[in-house]
């Protein structure tokens, strides 16, 4: 028996919807980014309860050597040279928007007279709400 | 003389497209950061607020000593004590205030610790605390002594 040869066939892979599908994936990454204003990097405490914090809000980070920044949730956070500062910063935002959200971000091993006299800046500031920015705790975490 | 005719293709050339499509995806995944998004929330009392009105003698005040240690109305506890501590209190009076006061030399974790552990107490006790207050330094100075 004698098989015919059949047509020879180019190999392809079409990609005509590789595009579309890429570009949907774009949009989604382009929706879903939100720049962070403050990179600094801070071991977090950790709570059970977790509240989702509104984006733009104002952050003023504590480091663990004592360094404070603070951005008002546009622009990249800058340093201020002590917790007493925090009070001009904080009345400027909450002169521009009453309703300003607060995050602090503080790492946890933060002396807490810093960390007293950031918030109590922010409340002589008139700030509304204030967020403490945590991590979430983990079950081996409990028990600690 | 002759020109020599060449086939031009009418399709729009789309090969690369993918290419630059991904390249933009790979810059927005690398510039997405997963950033710790949720905390707590601390309300403050609003400015046209009248000052709650607290007496030391009528609240329960935790204090939280430098090495963590908690001290409620001078009974010393530790963390997992507290809310049983505190049940039968806010079941005479659900308004009862809670007072945190951090010794200035402690670590912002442990108010936290404490902090969040009121906030469970809905889940754990089937009571919410309804009035946690964590007064700064200044404002004890001010309205204390």
């Amino acid at each position: 028996m004698s098989l015919k040869r059949g047509q020879q066939s180019e190999a392809n892979i079409p990609t005509a919807s590789m595009a579309d599908i890429a570009f949907l994936l774009i949009i989604f990454f382009m929706l879903t980014i939100s720049f962070e204003v403050d990179k600094t990097s801070v071991d977090l405490p950790e709570t059970a309860i977790r509240l989702e914090i509104p984006k733009k809000a104002a952050y003023v980070s504590v480091t663990e050597s004592g360094d404070i920044r603070v951005s008002d949730g546009e622009a990249t956070s800058s340093l201020v040279p002590g917790p007493e500062d925090v009070l001009s910063f904080a009345a400027e935002v909450i002169a521009s928007n009453p309703d300003k959200e607060f995050v602090l971000k503080a790492d946890r091993t933060v002396p807490y007279e810093t960390v007293d006299r950031v918030v109590d800046a922010l409340k002589q500031a008139k700030a509304r709400v204030i967020y403490l920015l945590s991590q979430q705790e983990t079950i081996e975490g409990q028990g600690a | 003389m002759r020109f020599s005719k060449k086939d031009v293709s009418d399709e729009i050339p789309t090969s690369s497209m993918a290419d630059i499509a991904f390249l933009l995806i790979i810059y927005f995944m690398i510039t997405t950061t997963f950033a710790a998004t949720r905390g707590l929330d601390f309300a403050l009392p609003k400015e046209d607020d009248s000052p709650p009105q607290v007496e030391k003698e009528d609240s329960v005040l935790i204090e939280i000593q430098r090495g963590g240690q908690l001290v409620v109305d001078t009974t010393p506890m530790k963390l997992d004590e507290v809310l049983e501590y505190l049940k039968p209190k806010l079941e005479r009076n659900p308004k009862k205030p809670v007072i945190i006061r951090p010794s200035q030399d402690s670590e912002y974790g442990y108010m936290v610790d404490v902090f969040d552990e009121l906030r469970q107490a809905e889940d754990k006790i089937g009571l919410p605390v309804q009035n946690i207050s964590i007064p700064t330094q200044r404002e004890v100075e001010q309205f204390w002594f």
